[in-house]
């Protein structure tokens, strides 16, 4: 009995040890954290719109479950990021951001996050394969990889990653041509 | 047992992946670049070191029945705290590692040292260890790393040494590569210590 109680004092205090201090790591990391996070949206932002004079990660409108960054010069609105993502690639969440003018043309897109097969895979992440994506529209472009008959260069020895990002492009423009009004029309504004 | 002779046994005669054949889970998966390897290294080092400290000086005071609860609590609660401080202060190297700190608490080296060296011996010893394992397991992961992402994209750290007319050995950063890569150096680290 005696033995027990041993075992379950040492046992919760280097559990409660452990708790408290990483609460205070967490606690005493969070502003950092927070303000590393935006660092990367805002960067990931000024890749994917023009150049603009207003705060876009400010300037931002949720429609359809998507917060649309809206990015402007002089009052007017210049083009458009959003996030879209795929669950189709080879490991894990593949998520983009992609810059639209308000027409609907691909500004530019930057992968956000994937885990895909390093050196196959993470390709779509160099600047080649996320350039043929500029210019193109859902009117202008068939939106699948030349292997299935669409438009977009595969990788050679990764065709799913590719398909993945085609795929989360469009989807994400053709929400932003449903929800089109709403985002420019002055929905509500979010934090 | 001094202190260089603990922190030397580590990089080659009892290395981690080649000889005690501990880790070899993260060192199979993150091999495939020289950057990778090089970061998953030094990660694992820091936790080590961290996990050997603090081990060896709980070491009394820890009833053998439970001693592996507290090693796991030790050692997971300093790769979390590893993580967010990477997160908050250290971004680049913290998007580059991302999915491998997490993956420092499953990694056997650092729970094998805690109970093989760590448990046993005193702090200053463990240092000692920690560093010289951690050296180990970063030199091994290094050499892996080199021949795979040379060979399977025929770069190293990034940088193109082979001409454009080199086609990649693709199957060389996919996992069989990491089995062949590892296997074959393993072997020759063996047949190289028995010579010695």
């Amino acid at each position: 009995m005696k033995e027990i109680l041993r075992l379950m004092v040492v046992l919760t205090t280097v559990s409660a040890l452990a708790g408290f201090s990483l609460a205070y790591v967490n606690e005493k990391t969070k502003a950092p954290r927070e303000y590393q996070d935006r660092m990367k949206l805002l960067g990931s932002l000024n890749t994917v719109l023009p150049p603009h004079d207003n705060e876009p990660d400010k300037d931002a409108v949720e429609a359809g479950g998507t917060t649309y960054y809206i990015s402007k010069e002089d009052g007017a609105v210049n083009g458009i990021a959003f996030e879209t993502s795929s669950d189709k690639g080879y490991s894990g969440l593949i998520r983009v951001m992609v810059g639209i003018k308000p027409g609907g043309e691909v500004i530019a897109i930057e992968i956000v996050e994937q885990k895909e097969t390093p050196g196959l895979g993470t390709k779509i992440a160099e600047g080649w394969f996320k350039d043929q994506y500029k210019g193109k529209s859902l009117a202008n472009a068939r939106w699948q990889v030349k292997k299935d008959g669409g438009d977009f260069d595969q990788i050679s020895g990764a065709t799913i990653s590719p398909r993945a990002v085609t795929s989360a492009v469009r989807s994400g423009l053709e929400a932003y041509e449903k929800n089109k009004q709403q985002i420019l029309g002055g929905g509500h504004d979010v934090q | 047992m001094t202190f260089s002779s603990e922190l030397v046994r580590g990089i080659w005669k009892e290395n981690p992946l080649f000889v005690i054949v501990l880790g070899t889970c993260p060192a199979l998966a993150v091999s495939t670049s020289v950057e990778n390897g090089i970061g998953m290294g030094i990660a694992a080092t820091f936790v080590l070191l961290c996990s050997n400290i603090v081990v060896a000086a709980v070491r009394r005071f820890v009833p053998d029945s439970v001693r592996i609860a507290v090693y796991i609590v030790i050692i997971a609660s300093f790769v979390t705290i590893v993580d967010l401080v990477m997160s908050a202060y250290f971004r680049t190297l913290y998007n580059a590692l991302g999915i491998f700190i997490p993956l420092i608490v499953v990694n056997c080296i650092i729970l094998g040292r805690a109970e093989a060296f760590a448990s046993k011996n005193s702090v200053f010893l463990s240092i000692a260890d920690a560093i010289g394992m951690g050296l180990g397991f970063t030199l091994a992961l290094v050499m892996i790393a080199s021949i795979r992402e040379f060979l399977g994209n025929g770069t190293i750290l990034g940088y193109h040494l082979l001409g454009g007319s080199y086609i990649p050995m693709l199957v060389m950063i996919l996992p069989p590569g990491a089995f062949l890569t590892y296997g074959m150096l393993t072997a020759a680290a063996n047949a190289l210590n028995k010579k010695m």
